[in-house]
């Protein structure tokens, strides 16, 4: 077995073979010729590249297509068209503007979600556990709600304006952080508390020092999935009812048939939302130094 | 969702958290009793379940409900046929090829299905067509990047063990690798199921003349609190239901999958 190795590309499926060890290294002992450094330094670059590969073939064929008439350009319209209307827009100042209308809206929800749900979560999960048992099965159901159905609730309560699209979005942020919350700060390892207690500490510190780096990681997923919930339910909340933003962008181009608009608007939020999900991985990358991740974002 | 503690100690206590809804349903009942705002705008539980009653009874429930769960259902089906093997295809070998088309898989993953949803009413019109597709759209994702989870997930060692058995490919995969990745589909499937009834709420709400998220938004224009609460009550009972049905399904199926680990450890 030592002179071959199973190469990384091993499928459960396909691969049967192993590769042969000497490929790509030279043999110790000789001199590595011009050839090989050149082809190992090619392979490493379009190592790099090949998950890039996709995108590119993806760009290249939806340029290509209504270019070239295959497809019905006033339907799909090429990366270039869309790339030149978001210029326009850009330059008008239209663009940005609803970019920040919307993240507005889907950050002050998702604040207002957070500074309820965190603490609430660790009072329940941590103080009184006996009542987060009690109220668990009320909680589940009305997490289970779809978040939909409330909408128009709502508009009636608050009318269709600001209010009504903060409320659905604190909604929908605030069961997955609630609840991972109660998870995360349910899920420390006691012999830390009890470790932490046996040398002295008060609440406050087991608090600030176990309890709350414990449950951060959770906290973290259910922030993620809160936001990106979050996310989807603004653009559909705008597209009822706002007169601002990128939902309201994406309905108002498909009501007046400006194509390029409406896929420009579809790609910003695309963009955005893997921005927003980017960036509270960072963020936890940054905060939870010391947990070991074993999954991508 | 929520903590799943084992409930120790006394057992009248598995009961009485009930009785949070119980207390729940209590104070709904009585909230629009007290007059002005409150009676106006929510309606008690009573109202809402004799609503529904007649709604059974005019056939209309069964009306809305069967066209919701047409278009869910179609949508759902289509992109399960579809995203299962396509996961077995590409969760199950070269790694070149897998790297070059996840990133893309990952990014139309992303794509905000709301801003799909008039696409795809500008290609299929307004129609059954679209909703279907849209429902499609988004349940797709799920299954397929569960299966391709599931597939990867599959103990190296059962497959070479399997292997060195001689094992042809057909038995590796139906002996083999299918049993071992179906926790995984059938967590992919739950989700894609209920993800499927979330979207076609949505999508019934913002252009449909029938079924139940229709049946929402009408109630809400015509301003019939009564109405609106009995969709709404309906809608989550459904959700739940189909969350819970892929659950014992879940649990049938993959039963055996947790007694091995449980023996293991």
């Amino acid at each position: 077995m030592s002179n071959v190795r199973i190469e990384d590309g091993e499928g459960i499926m396909l691969e049967r073979r192993a590769v042969p060890a000497s490929l790509g290294k030279t043999a110790p002992g000789k001199k590595e010729g011009a050839g090989s450094i050149f082809l190992r330094r090619f392979l490493a670059i379009h190592d790099l590249l090949l998950d890039w590969y996709g995108i590119i073939l993806l760009l290249v064929l939806w340029q290509l297509c209504p270019t070239l008439g295959w497809i019905d350009g006033r339907f799909f319209p090429p990366p270039s068209t869309i790339l030149a209307e978001g210029v326009k827009l850009v330059l008008k100042g239209e663009l940005p503007a609803h970019v920040l209308v919307s993240l507005q809206r889907t950050l002050l929800g998702l604040a207002a979600a957070t500074a309820v749900g965190i603490p609430l979560g660790f009072v329940l999960g941590g103080w009184f556990p006996r009542a987060a048992r009690f109220l668990d099965p009320l909680l589940n159901l009305l997490g289970q709600i779809n978040a939909f159905s409330l909408f128009p609730l709502f508009v009636l309560f608050f009318g269709i304006g600001e209010i009504a699209k903060f409320c659905i979005i604190f909604w929908s942020c605030l069961w997955p952080i609630l609840f991972t919350t109660i998870s995360g700060v349910q899920g420390v390892d006691p012999t830390y508390v009890k470790l932490a207690r046996s040398m002295g500490s008060n609440g406050a510190t087991i608090f600030a020092r176990v309890l709350f780096p414990g449950a951060l990681p959770s906290i973290f997923t259910g922030l993620r999935l809160g936001a990106t919930f979050a996310f989807l339910m603004l653009i559909a909340a705008e597209m009822i009812g706002a007169s601002t933003g990128l939902g309201w962008l994406v309905h108002n181009s498909s009501v007046n048939y400006l194509i390029p608009r409406l896929f420009l608007a579809a790609v910003t939020i695309a963009l955005l939302g893997m921005t927003l999900n980017h960036t509270l991985v960072l963020l936890e990358r940054k905060l939870v130094r010391w947990r070991v991740r074993n999954e991508t974002a | 969702m929520g903590g799943t503690n084992k409930e120790s100690g006394h057992p009248a206590w598995r009961h009485l958290n009930k009785l949070s809804i119980v207390l729940f349903l209590v104070i709904w009942e009585l909230a629009p009793r007290a007059g002005g705002l409150l009676e106006t705008f929510i309606a008690p539980p009573s109202l809402v379940l004799k609503t529904l009653v007649e709604f059974y009874k005019s056939g209309e429930l069964a009306g809305h409900t069967a066209v919701s769960f047409f278009r869910a259902g179609a949508g759902f089906v289509v992109a399960a046929l579809i995203s299962i093997p396509m996961g077995f295809l590409l969760g199950g070998g070269y790694r070149p090829f897998e790297r070059v088309v996840n990133p893309v898989l990952g990014f139309l993953g992303q794509v905000n299905p709301f801003s799909l949803f008039p696409l795809f009413i500008i290609f299929f019109g307004i129609g059954e067509v679209s909703k279907v597709a849209m429902i499609f759209w988004v349940s797709f994702w799920p299954i397929l990047f569960s299966t391709m989870t599931g597939m990867k997930g599959a103990d190296p060692t059962l497959v070479r063990s399997a292997r060195s058995m001689g094992a042809g490919v057909f038995t590796l995969f139906f002996k083999v690798i299918l049993p071992a990745s179906s926790p995984a589909i059938f967590s992919g499937l739950k989700m894609g199921a209920g993800t499927a009834f979330f979207m076609l709420i949505a999508a019934e709400m913002i252009g449909a003349s029938r079924g139940l998220g229709w049946l929402v938004w009408n109630s809400q224009i015509n301003f019939q609190m009564p109405r609106l609460f009995a969709a709404t009550v309906l809608i989550s009972l459904l959700g739940l239901s189909i969350n819970g049905l892929f659950g014992v399904l879940e649990r049938k199926l993959t039963g055996w999958h947790r007694k091995s680990l449980d023996g293991v450890r």
